[in-house]
């Protein structure tokens, strides 16, 4: 076989193996409590966050690190980005460079609205949340708006 | 980004309590032109008002400059008059300025330096928008349409509120959840 159809190929697959790589999982209303559930027995916090918004970018970093610091004791940080598909990549790479463990997830529900009222009637949607789950996966505490971490490394002490 | 003397905190943790709410009247509130001069509501209202809070810096509000503008020009002919509000605190009449100048917009916009306007409607983004009614009653508050990407659109919130109130006739959906950045307001002193 000639060389340049197999390295076109080669190219071809790589290309695709790293489109794969850097996308985003969705998420909506019926996914979202199976994820919740498979991390039962650990104590969750969940980010909702988008490239696009600046104190989500400022907050996670330091969400990676706590997490780096907690994980031995149960503690997971679930990313989920408000960013539209097209901006997978981005998200992605900026997940990549702050340290936050992958995969990461992307809201992909029908109607946004719902998914909002669904992880809390309470919510407006507004980014950074974060919502944090006890090892039994019930719902503990909403944080929205910018959170100072000592608020958040406080409710998860409780939950030790 | 600009240092300010202030300390700017988002969110609604700081917010004041929300007064304007969707069936009740918007009663008279102040906003300030770009020249600095206080302008009441009840100077720039018409029959039929929408406000929109917006930002010059953030992402969604400006995916959102071309749409404010078609349904500005879509629906000022029919008599709806606009009040643009820019509540950031960390953003100055000036940069408002220059910001509507270099993307051509055809309204005019004001500050809610304190945010107190903001908190009257209980506006925590930017874009978000409100229609209030010949008798002065809120009918719409939420999102301009459901997506940043005109392609993905399936609500067009704001429009279908506006035919809506115009033709005398019940919102269908009355509130959407509008999304975007955080208006950033200003400390309260406690």
């Amino acid at each position: 076989m000639p060389a340049r159809p197999i390295l076109s190929l080669t190219v071809i697959l790589a290309i695709v193996a790293f489109a794969a790589e850097t996308r985003l999982t969705g998420v909506d209303e019926v996914s979202f409590p199976k994820l919740i559930a498979a991390q039962r027995g650990k104590i969750v916090l969940v980010d909702f966050w988008a490239t696009w918004c600046e104190p989500c970018r400022e907050e996670l970093p330091k969400l990676a690190a706590y997490e780096a610091k907690m994980r031995a004791r149960g503690f997971v940080l679930i990313t989920v980005s408000a960013d539209e598909p097209e901006q997978d990549a981005a998200a992605y790479a900026f997940l990549l460079r702050t340290g936050v463990r992958l995969p990461g997830y992307r809201k992909q529900a029908r109607n946004d609205g719902d998914f909002i009222d669904f992880i809390d009637p309470k919510w407006s949607g507004a980014l950074p949340a974060l919502f944090l789950y006890g090892r039994d996966g019930a719902k503990v505490k909403s944080f929205f708006g910018e959170t100072d971490m000592q608020d958040i490394e406080q409710a998860v002490s409780k939950l030790l | 980004m600009k240092k300010l003397l202030l300390c700017v905190l988002a969110g609604a943790a700081l917010a004041g309590a929300q007064e304007f709410k969707l069936g009740s009247p918007v009663s008279d509130f102040e906003v300030t032109s770009l020249k600095g001069e206080p302008v009441k509501y009840s100077a720039l209202k018409g029959d039929t008002t929408v406000v929109i809070f917006v930002s010059t810096v953030c992402p969604i509000s400006n995916g959102y400059n071309d749409r404010m503008k078609a349904v500005y020009n879509d629906y000022r002919v029919k008599g709806v008059h606009f009040i643009f509000i820019n509540a950031n605190a960390t953003e100055s009449a000036a940069d408002v300025e220059a910001h509507a100048k270099a993307h051509g917009f055809p309204f005019a916009l004001y500050k809610d330096a304190a945010g107190a306007a903001a908190d009257l409607f209980g506006a925590q983004v930017t874009p978000e928008t409100f229609v209030i009614d010949r008798n002065g009653v809120l009918r719409y508050h939420g999102y301009v349409d459901d997506s940043v990407q005109e392609a993905r659109v399936h609500n067009q919130g704001l429009r279908q509120a506006l035919d809506a109130v115009l033709a005398g006739k019940d919102v269908p959906m009355a509130h959407t959840k509008a999304f975007g950045c955080t208006i950033k307001r200003r400390r309260r002193a406690s």
